[in-house]
């Protein structure tokens, strides 16, 4: 039984990287990952299991972050993410982007980030991947909204048929200020209304708005079904707020979240349950079987979550998206560690929500 | 035996089962069955099971239906206002109790 430091209660201010912490490195994240006591590796779970083996089954999304730049420094977050960070993706990395949609049947692209809208190509390259007919998300903290400069982007994504998947973990204050900052809810609420008045989540415009909910602590949230309509009623009945699906996601012991597990004296227990609560059938739906990750230089990943534990993909020669080859990425071996089983515990975690 | 009461219990109560089988099925099926959602949500019935753990006081049904009611998206924000009503009616009970001291007084006092 652990009580959480009044220190470690509190939102970081500044990145991982801005204060030279150690959890900054990803090799000192595996490490630390690595030394825990736990029962079984997640490759031993995988070979246990009816699958043998992680593969990709194929690319059907491909996820760009588009850097690590954000106006908001949560808690949780995987990527270390701050106004402090300076990794943004060039335009030349997004012409390969596009080269690879161009060569390729890729369906869906999910842009995320930090603030994906932060960077200065954003408005260009959704315009660009909807001109290739794809279907574009943009990960939105929402807050990016409420800035002087990015008020418009309600109707930029409208026009564009953008589909948001929004951060909000909670439909109370309190528990969304702990995780993502003073007065972040408040700017949230205020931003899920303009989306809102421009059409989106009210089920006839067709104009996808999703909500993304991670548990504010550690443990892992329950029946997606059930907190959807908890969230649908009291947002609605509060603040007036509509939005189409509700998406639970498991908090990765990576960076940020990761170093708040280690102050809280939460790691090894947190560890322990995502590993015994190992579900091959969740591991059979996990995203990085269908999705294909590039970082802010070009580099490909397996996931998001791969990219900021530096695990590239395993292919022969370079993983960039300048050598994108469709063949070698659709049946590729996964790269993985402990960090795994945030997505195969219980009724599963991915951009999309549980996967069981 | 450190302590009577310990958190790593929770992980082997299944234990028990060993030293009665049949009983501990049926009171397994009992238990599962009633807090299936009904009329009631499954949300209603944690935040019942988590009254009662508090007003029994139970530290390991305390912590299993806290752990369930996070897992639905509660947190101390709920869990104060269950504790508060549980807390509330103990208080009014121990109240209500007085009455067998007040009708033994108003039947045989003077």
């Amino acid at each position: 039984m652990t009580a959480l430091s009044p220190a470690s209660k509190r939102v970081a201010l500044r990145s991982l990287s801005a204060r030279a912490a150690p959890l900054a490195s990803a090799a000192e994240q595996r490490a630390t990952l690595g030394a825990l006591p736990l029962a079984q590796e997640f490759d031993g779970a995988i070979a246990a299991s009816h699958l043998g083996v992680l593969r990709a089954s194929g690319v059907e999304v491909l996820q760009v972050n588009v850097g690590r730049l954000c106006n908001q420094v949560c808690r949780h977050c995987h990527v270390d993410a701050g106004p402090d960070r300076r990794e943004v993706m060039g335009r030349e990395v997004m012409e390969a982007c596009l080269d690879a949609l161009r060569r390729s049947e890729i369906p869906t692209v999910d842009i995320t980030g930090g603030a994906p809208e932060l960077n200065p190509n954003f408005r260009w390259f959704v315009r660009e991947v909807r001109a290739l007919g794809r279907r574009v998300i943009d990960r939105c903290n929402l807050t990016i909204l409420e800035t002087p400069s990015h008020g418009d982007l309600p109707e930029f994504f409208a026009e564009h048929r953008v589909e948001i998947m929004c951060s909000l973990p909670h439909y109370l204050s309190g528990p969304t200020e702990r995780q993502r900052g003073d007065g972040v809810f408040e700017r949230s609420i205020r931003a899920l209304q303009r989306l809102n008045e421009v059409g989106y989540g009210d089920g006839r415009s067709g104009l996808a708005l999703g909500l993304v909910a991670n548990p504010v602590g550690a443990f892992t949230l329950g029946d997606q079904a059930l907190l959807e309509a908890e969230f649908r009623e009291a947002l609605r009945a509060r603040h007036g707020v509509v939005f189409d699906r509700l998406y639970c996601i498991t908090n990765m012991p990576i960076s940020r979240y990761l170093e708040w597990l280690v102050e809280s004296g939460n790691l090894e227990e947190y560890m322990t349950a995502l590993a015994q609560a190992f579900n091959p059938a969740a591991a059979a739906g996990v995203m990085c079987r269908t999705t294909l990750s590039v970082g802010w230089d070009g580099a490909l990943y397996d996931c998001d979550f791969n990219q900021m534990l530096e695990m590239p993909v395993r292919v022969e020669g370079r993983a960039t998206i300048f050598d994108f080859d469709l063949d070698s990425l659709a049946g590729r071996l996964i790269a993985t560690d402990r960090h795994c089983f945030g997505c195969t515990a219980g009724a599963g975690s991915s951009c999309g929500g549980t996967t069981a | 035996m450190s302590a009577y009461f310990d958190d790593a219990d929770l992980a082997h109560f299944g234990d028990l089962k060993a030293h009665h089988p049949e009983l501990w099925a049926q009171w397994e099926k009992y238990y599962g069955s009633a807090f299936q959602a009904g009329l009631l949500t499954k949300r209603e019935k944690i935040l019942i099971g988590f009254a009662v753990s508090l007003s029994e006081k139970c530290p390991y049904c305390i912590h299993s239906y806290t752990e369930q009611a996070r897992s639905l998206g509660m947190g101390m924000e709920h869990l104060a206002e269950a504790a508060h009503a549980a807390a509330s009616l103990r208080a009014g009970i121990t109240m209500a109790h007085a009455l067998v001291a007040h009708n033994i007084e108003k039947k045989s006092g003077m």
